[in-house]
C-alpha cells in the first residue's frame, strides 16, 4: 500500500500536485520534454523524483539529458508489460506464458486493445509502490485515447465483478488512480482547435474518470512583438526607396507575429475563460528547449 | 479503373507534417492530378489547413477544374470504431443490435487502437471508386507508432480470421455453461486458467466473439483493401522532419521502421521549415541611419532566430544524410503566415518543383 498522500494545498492559485503526476496530451506538444521538466524540478525541490515513460527509453534519454542522480527514469516496454503484470495473476511467469502466449491469446493480446494499457498502467503503479515518498511523473503516450486509458482499470473493475482481473483493476483505482493519489498535467498548444480539443479531454477527464486536470500547460506560446518596432517599422514603410521596401518586409513579418499572438490569447481567453488558475503559459523557442530550462519555467510560473 | 497512387506521409508531432501532406496534395492537384487528402492526425488540424470545413465524406476543397480536384477526408476518431462496426455488419442488422449491448464492445467502443486507421483508409477506397481519384495522400497520426497501423489490420486478421475465434468463444461459453464443473475435467489447463482469470465477464466475452465470428468475411476483405491500400506498389512513403532534435529521432525511428515494414522503404525526407527567409530586408535596415533602435533590437532577435535554425537544419540533414546517403532530402521553407490556408500555398509552391524527386513529376 501507499503512504496516505499529502494533504492538497492552494499555493498562488496552483493546488499542490499529488505523488503520481501523469502528464498527456497529443503527439508533436512538447509532452515529453514537460513531463522531463516536471520531474527535474521535483527532484530539486523533494531531493527525488522518478520519471516513467511507456517505450523503449529513447524518449526519456533525450528529453532529461545529464539527469541528476536523483531522478531515476524507468521505461516500461509495452510489449514486454502483459507478460510481467500477468505473472503475478496466473501465480508464476511460467504459467503466464503457458496461458497467454497459445495460438489464441497471443493474436487476442496483440490486438485486444485495454490489455497492453491496462498492464502498463500496473507497472506504473508498481514503480510509484516500489518508489513510495518519491514524486513519479508519468509521461504518457501520445495518443488521442488518453481518457480510455486511465479509465480502463475502472471499466475493468466493473465489466469483470470478480476474480483476479477484478482484483488488479480495483488495486490500481484505489492506489493510483485517485484524487489525491494522481494527478494530471495537460499539455496542449495555442492553436484554437487543440485548445478547444484539449478542454474537451480535461471535461471528460474529470467526469468520466474522476481525476480533474491540475494543470494546464500552454506550450509554445508566441512572444508578443515589440509595439514600438512595429510602429516605427511601419512608419519606415512608407518610404518610397529602398529602405521603404525593407521596412515593409519586416512590418509585414511583424504583422504576422502580431496577427498569431493576438489569435493565440483570443483563444486562449475563449477557451479558458477568466478562470486562468491551474493555466502555465510556456514561451516559444527556436529550438526544444531542455527539460533543465523547461523545469526552470515551470517553477518560476509556480507550477512546480 | 486503374489502382490510384498512395503517398504516406509520416513523421514525428510538432513538424508540420499535415501543413506538408496538404501543400503536397494541392501541388498534385494542381498539375491536373485528381487527388484525395485523408488525414487521420486525431488533431484535426487538416480543416484548418485547407480552410474548409471536413468529415468522413470526401468534399472537394479546391481548384474546382474538372481536370483540377483535390478532395479532403477527416473521420472523427471518436466515432471510428462505431463506423467500422456499421461497416462490417452492413448486412446484420439483428447481430449489429446484440453487439451494441454487448458490455465488452461499450468498453471497446472508444479504446480500439488502429480502427481509426483502418475506417479511414476504407472510407478513402470508397471515396476513390466514387470520384475517380488518381492519387491519395495520407497524411498519419504525428507518432512513431503511426506506421503500426499498417501490421494492425493484419493482427485483427489473424485474431478473427483464424481459429482463435471459436476457441475463445469456446472456452467463455464453458466457464459460463451449466457443465462448468464437467467442463474441467475435458477443459485443458490454458483453458481452465483463462476462465478463472476472466471471472464473470466470459459472458460478454463469448458473445462479443460469437457476432465477430458473423463479420469475418466482410473483415477480410476490408483489411484486404486496406492493406492493398498502404502496402501495394504503387505506395510511396515519405517521412517529414523538422529542424529539432526530436523529431529528427523520429525521422530515424520512422525511415528504420519503414525499411522494415515495406518492400520500398522511404521515398524521401521532407524537412519543414528548413529554408530561411531572404534577409536582403535586414542588412538594409541595418545599414539605413533611419533604423530605430527598437527595430534592430527586433532585428537581432530574428537573427539570433535565423541562426539557430540554420544550425539545426544543418545538423539534421548532415545526420540524415550520413546515416540515409540514398535517400533525397527535399527542403522547404520556414513560412510565417498568419492563415494556414497561405502558409499550404506557399508551400505547395516549393513542392512543385520537388515533385521529380518524389517520383511524381
Amino acid at each position: 500500500m501507499l503512504t496516505d498522500p499529502e494533504t492538497p494545498s492552494s499555493e498562488a492559485g496552483h493546488p499542490k500536485l499529488a505523488p503520481a503526476i501523469f502528464v498527456t496530451g497529443k503527439g508533436g506538444v512538447g509532452k515529453t520534454t514537460v513531463a522531463a521538466g516536471i520531474a527535474m524540478a521535483a527532484a530539486e525541490s523533494d531531493g527525488g523524483a522518478v520519471f516513467v515513460e511507456f517505450g523503449d527509453g529513447s524518449a526519456g534519454k533525450r528529453a532529461l539529458g545529464d539527469k541528476p542522480r536523483n531522478l531515476s527514469h524507468v521505461a516500461i516496454r509495452p510489449a514486454q508489460a502483459v507478460l510481467s503484470a500477468a505473472a503475478p495473476l496466473f501465480g508464476s511467469a511460467t504459467l503466464a506464458k503457458l496461458a497467454l502466449g497459445n495460438f489464441a491469446m497471443r493474436p487476442l493480446i496483440q490486438a485486444a486493445p485495454a490489455i497492453r494499457e491496462l498492464a502498463v498502467l500496473e507497472l506504473a503503479r508498481q514503480v510509484a509502490h516500489k518508489h513510495q515518498g518519491r514524486r513519479v511523473v508519468i509521461d504518457m503516450p501520445a495518443t488521442g485515447h488518453s481518457i480510455a486509458w486511465l479509465r480502463v482499470a475502472q471499466q475493468g473493475r466493473d465489466l469483470t465483478g470478480k476474480g483476479p482481473i477484478h482484483d488488479l483493476c480495483d488495486r490500481l483505482t484505489r492506489e493510483l488512480l485517485q484524487p489525491g493519489r494522481a494527478s494530471i498535467v495537460v499539455v496542449t498548444l495555442p492553436e484554437r482547435l487543440v485548445l478547444h480539443e484539449t478542454l474537451s479531454l480535461c471535461r471528460a477527464l474529470e467526469q468520466q474518470v474522476g481525476l480533474p486536470v491540475d494543470r494546464l500547460v500552454v506550450n509554445r506560446v508566441p512572444a508578443m512583438p515589440s509595439p514600438e518596432a512595429v510602429s516605427d517599422a511601419h512608419g519606415l514603410a512608407a518610404r518610397d526607396d529602398a529602405i521603404g521596401v525593407a521596412a515593409r518586409r519586416l512590418s509585414e513579418l511583424l504583422a504576422v507575429r502580431q496577427s498569431v499572438w493576438s489569435q493565440v490569447v483570443d483563444s486562449l481567453r475563449e477557451s479558458v475563460g477568466q478562470d486562468a488558475s491551474g493555466l502555465t503559459l510556456l514561451p516559444q523557442a527556436p529550438a526544444d528547449p531542455s527539460a533543465t530550462t523547461v523545469a526552470a519555467w515551470l517553477r518560476s510560473s509556480g507550477a512546480a | 479503373m486503374s489502382d490510384p497512387e498512395v503517398i504516406v506521409c509520416a513523421g514525428g508531432g510538432g513538424v508540420g507534417k499535415t501543413t506538408a501532406s496538404a501543400a503536397l496534395a494541392l501541388a498534385l492537384a494542381r498539375r491536373g492530378r485528381r487527388a484525395l487528402i485523408v488525414s487521420i492526425d486525431p488533431a484535426r488540424r487538416l480543416a484548418d489547413a485547407m480552410g474548409v470545413a471536413l468529415d468522413g465524406q470526401a468534399r472537394l476543397v479546391s481548384l474546382e477544374t474538372p481536370e483540377r480536384q483535390l478532395y479532403g477526408l477527416m473521420p472523427d476518431p471518436r466515432r471510428a470504431m462505431r463506423t467500422f462496426i456499421e461497416i462490417l455488419f452492413e448486412n446484420q442488422p439483428e447481430a449489429l443490435t446484440r453487439l451494441l449491448d454487448n458490455r465488452l464492445y461499450q468498453v471497446l467502443e472508444d479504446a480500439v487502437p488502429g480502427i481509426h486507421e483502418l475506417v479511414a483508409m476504407t472510407l478513402a477506397a470508397r471515396a476513390v471508386a466514387a470520384h475517380g481519384i488518381e492519387v491519395v495522400i495520407i497524411d498519419t497520426a504525428p507518432s512513431r507508432y503511426a506506421l503500426d497501423f499498417v501490421q494492425y489490420p493484419g493482427r485483427l486478421a489473424k485474431l478473427l480470421g483464424g481459429r482463435a475465434v471459436g476457441w475463445l468463444a469456446r472456452i467463455a461459453q464453458r466457464a459460463q455453461g451449466p457443465e462448468e464443473r464437467s467442463s474441467k475435467t475435458s477443459a485443458s489447463r490454458v483453458e481452465r486458467l483463462l476462465a478463472w482469470v476472466l471471472g464473470p465477464v466470459v459472458t460478454d466475452v463469448a458473445g462479443l466473439f460469437a457476432e465477430m465470428a458473423l463479420v469475418r468475411e466482410p473483415f477480410v476483405a476490408l483489411n484486404e483493401q486496406t492493406s492493398h491500400l498502404l502496402l501495394g506498389p504503387a505506395t510511396r512513403y515519405v517521412v517529414v522532419a523538422a529542424p529539432t532534435e526530436a523529431a529528427e529521432a523520429d525521422a530515424r525511428f520512422l525511415v528504420d521502421q519503414l525499411a522494415k515494414l515495406t518492400t520500398t522503404g522511404a521515398r524521401a525526407l521532407v524537412l519543414n521549415g528548413a529554408l530561411s527567409p531572404d534577409r536582403v530586408f535586414r542588412d538594409i535596415l541595418l545599414d539605413a541611419p533611419q533604423t530605430t533602435a527598437a527595430m534592430r533590437a527586433v532585428l537581432g532577435d530574428l537573427d539570433q532566430e535565423w541562426a539557430s535554425r540554420a544550425e539545426s537544419v544543418q545538423a539534421i540533414s548532415d545526420a540524415l544524410a550520413r546515416r540515409y546517403p540514398a535517400l533525397p532530402q527535399i527542403r522547404l521553407p520556414h513560412v510565417e503566415r498568419a492563415d494556414p490556408r497561405g502558409i499550404v500555398e506557399a508551400l505547395a509552391l516549393a513542392f512543385d518543383v520537388e515533385l521529380g524527386r518524389l517520383g511524381l513529376g
